[in-house]
């Protein structure tokens, strides 16, 4: 970039002069970008209420994807024992002994690593020494499926503390 | 000179500064500082993460033909150690596409090629299509998921059934979904009462909850003239005549009536109408309610309607119950005396309007009602709503949202309109079905997924054809009399209600079916819907039987299971103690119930199908929850040896 204390040549000066003047006229120009202003809404009509502006806190209070596939296949798969709430006690529960494990038992779910849950689920209570009533679901859900699952049980915990 | 020095010098110092703002405005971009900031927060991590290059990163997905630069900011996207990252540096969620292959716009919506955030989020002037809000998210697998059921996107899939469910069809065109049916209105003077007419037509799901009929919102003077016009329809389709009541109906005694309806009311629970009708709000979910059905149809109707349903309602899923003269007469007593709504409006004799007739038949064309139920003589009007087969792709501009101030946006325009019909435009014609948020919800999503875009063939999952299975003769005959595609799915029609029934045969032994007509009990006690006992006789168990035995069977699904005391004792260890079957299964009331109980299984099902059924149960019935062990074949052949035993 020039400085001015190296330009001596007059015919230069009035070319960068030139130049200093259209940039600056289309610095202006560009400052005068126009705003996008989304249209507004007559808001002194809204008898209806039917807003359905997206309520950031709600959404942030949502389940992510992972969980609510999770919450899917744990619907399906899971909650006939473990309960809809995760409580241990689905309609089938008392048919058991020992009971489903409470996934509200935060203590409990908490001194487990995903990984040991992940393997109860794909090879079921006989895989890691419980007992052989919780069913493995390996042959039936993947990898990708079970770890949804993990998720969303976390998440149960999670609500629980 | 020192003047013109003195002006060089100014210019000077303007054309500086001047230059100075292009690389100065670049240095301050949004962007930049967001990758500043990812490089700073890596070094926090744990593990070591590779730091971001300064600059603009763009995605081209040329298949999609789409250009994504949201990975500029949205940095830790592939890095699993970003999982609980603040955005926009959080990784994906783990999803079934490589978002590398598929871009981001194409399922979030929004500007690719903008680089602010605003830009990107796309609530700009002259962007149509936003990002979407993630409660309407999965709209987007609907463009190129064109399937039932979308295995990751359960709020589509619900969206669609409601689409379906409601008949949207009937009035709009709507990509693949067909009409449904609902019962033609011929006949429908000489079979309701007139004061329940009215009512009806004021609100449906006063009179039943659940119905799919929406409410019309029609004046008191709409109501009466179209009452007054479908009063008049007395003939039946296909010229069919209501059967003359018995006489101890009409002029039995007291004493007689009462116990001809004890009789009918034994038969009607012995026919377990409840699995499929609610009576007053409590059963089941396909047929309409029954808990005040007197007050609505007349004796005359009911007793030839239940002789033989199709005859008056043709098409209708209600099976033809094998019951004799007696015993239908029981049944309506029955009725008669017990499903009345005693608390039902009585409408007055009125006047009707002198020009009724014309008048009901313009509002019946108005309102379309033709659209969904047929009446002779009338002419459909096909198409009435605006067209929704690309209703995803709706620009800003077409949209008129009236008065209203919700946010203007097409998912909250059709989440509205889904919601309160009329609310944009008082001379609007569109009924309300009264959907809850949730399924308000889930419709939306399925209308933003019906974009009609061009997407390449390889990217989009087409649905099943149709099933094109029709039975003929003998056994087809039984199947349409029974209405068994209203519960039972034979080679990929019907409902899902009951068991699939394609491979019947390969799975159960001929005397338990044969035995099963005649005293249906439930497997599974905890289904709501049970096998109505529908009375057929032995020679209809034959025909089906028979036809059975040769369609709805596999020789794959064969095998010969030898039978010995070893493979018994290890069958016996394998269901209780390594695989823990008891869990879901009951044996003589010991174990859970989930799964049917398997007292007998030797006397109900095949080996071949035990076997085979254990090694893949989803091969058979891909919605089961029955786990799939991976076994060997000498563990389900042990298996299988132990439940065959149990008879």
């Amino acid at each position: 970039m020039r400085t001015p204390a190296s330009c001596h040549n007059v015919e230069y000066h009035l070319m960068t002069h030139v130049l200093a003047i259209v940039a600056f006229v289309m610095l202006l120009m560009s400052c005068k970008e126009k705003e996008a202003t989304p249209q507004q809404a007559d808001e002194t009509v809204d008898t209806l209420q039917t807003s359905v502006k997206v309520d950031e806190a709600a959404e942030s209070r949502l389940l992510s994807y992972e969980q609510r596939q999770g919450r899917h296949l744990y619907l399906k798969y899971c909650s006939v024992c473990h309960g809809e709430e995760g409580k241990g006690d689905g309609f089938n529960a008392f048919n058991l002994d020992p009971k489903p494990r409470d996934f509200t038992d935060v203590a409990y779910m908490n001194a487990l690593s995903d990984v040991r849950v992940a393997e109860t689920m794909s090879q079921g209570g006989r895989g890691v020494n419980r007992s052989p009533l919780m069913p493995s679901w390996g042959g039936r859900m993947s990898k990708k499926e079970i770890a949804y699952v993990v998720d969303y049980i976390r998440s149960i915990s999670v609500k629980a503390e | 000179m020192t003047k013109l020095r003195l002006s060089f010098a100014l210019s000077g110092v303007v054309f500086f500064v001047v230059l100075a703002i292009a690389p100065l405005k670049d240095f301050f971009r949004e962007w930049k500082w967001y990758q500043y900031e990812y490089n700073g927060l890596i070094t926090e991590l744990p593990r070591r993460v590779k730091p971001a290059e300064i600059g603009i990163k763009q995605l081209w997905v040329r298949g999609l033909d789409r250009i994504d630069r949201c990975g500029t900011c949205h940095l830790g996207l592939s890095e699993p150690a970003l999982q609980q990252a603040r955005q926009p540096f959080r990784a994906h969620p783990r999803i079934d596409h490589d978002f590398e292959e598929f871009g981001c716009t194409v399922c979030h919506e929004g500007q690719g090629a903008a680089t602010t955030y605003k830009g990107s989020v796309g609530n700009v002037e002259y962007w149509d299509k936003p990002m979407y809000p993630t409660k309407f998210m999965e709209a987007s697998c609907g463009k190129c998921h064109k399937e039932k059921e979308v295995l990751r996107a359960p709020i589509l899939t619900f969206g669609r059934e409601l689409i379906e469910e409601s008949n949207c069809a009937a009035c709009h065109r709507t990509e693949g979904f067909e009409k449904q049916w609902t019962p033609s209105l011929d006949g429908i003077g000489s079979k309701v009462n007139r004061s329940w007419l009215v009512n009806w037509l004021k609100n449906p799901k006063a009179y039943f909850a659940k119905t799919r009929m929406p409410n019309f919102f029609l004046t008191d003077d709409e109501v009466n003239i179209l009452a007054d016009f479908l009063m008049t329809l007395k003939t039946f389709p296909r010229d069919a005549t209501l059967d003359r009541l018995p006489a101890v109906l009409t002029s039995g005694t007291e004493p007689q009536r009462e116990k001809l309806a004890e009789l009918g009311a034994t038969r009607l629970s012995e026919a377990r109408c409840i699995s499929c009708h609610p009576i007053n709000g409590r059963g089941g979910t396909v047929a309409t309610e029954l808990g005040k059905v007197a007050s609505k149809v007349n004796a005359a109707w009911l007793y030839s309607y239940m002789k033989n349903p199709k005859r008056l309602q043709p098409g209708v899923e209600m099976p033809r119950y094998r019951f004799n003269e007696t015993e239908l007469a029981a049944v309506v007593a029955s009725i008669q005396s017990e499903f009345v709504d005693y608390e039902m409006e009585e409408r007055p004799p009125h006047t009707p309007d002198p020009s009724y007739f014309e008048k009901g038949r313009a509002l019946f064309k108005k309102y379309n009602c033709s659209g969904c139920h047929e009446l002779g003589g009338m002419t459909k009007a096909e198409e009435m709503g605006p067209d929704l087969t690309s209703i995803g792709a709706k620009k800003l501009y077409e949209i008129d949202f009236g008065k209203s101030s919700i946010e203007q946006a097409l998912p909250s325009y059709l989440f509205t309109k889904v919601k309160s019909p009329r609310v944009f435009s008082p001379t609007m014609k569109m009924p309300s079905y009264e959907f809850t948020d949730e399924e308000a919800q889930a419709i939306t999503v399925a209308l933003l997924g019906s974009t009609e875009e061009e997407i390449p063939a390889q990217f989009k999952v087409q649905p099943k054809p149709r099933s094109t299975y029709a039975p003929q003769g003998e056994f087809g005959k039984l199947v349409d009399d029974l209405a068994c595609f209203g519960c039972h799915t034979m080679f990929g029609r019907g409902r899902l209600v009951a068991t699939d029934l394609t491979l019947e045969a390969s799975q159960a032994q001929r005397k338990w079916i044969e035995k099963y007509f005649k005293i249906p009990y439930s497997l599974r006690p905890i289904l709501p819907e049970r096998m109505p006992n529908l009375f057929v006789s032995d020679a209809e168990i034959k025909v089906m039987v028979n036809y059975m035995e040769k369609v709805f069977i596999a020789d794959s699904v064969e095998r010969e299971v030898r039978v010995d005391q070893d493979s018994m004792a290890k069958g016996k260890i394998l269901y209780y103690e390594k695989y823990g079957c008891q869990a879901c299964h009951q044996i003589n009331l010991k174990g859970g119930y989930v799964g049917p109980a398997l007292d007998k299984a030797g006397s109900r099902l095949k080996p071949g199908w035990i076997f085979h059924w254990l090694k893949d149960p989803q091969a058979f019935k891909p919605e089961t929850i029955e786990p799939k062990n991976n076994l060997t074949d000498e563990e389900a052949e042990a298996l299988t040896v132990f439940l065959m035993s149990l008879k």
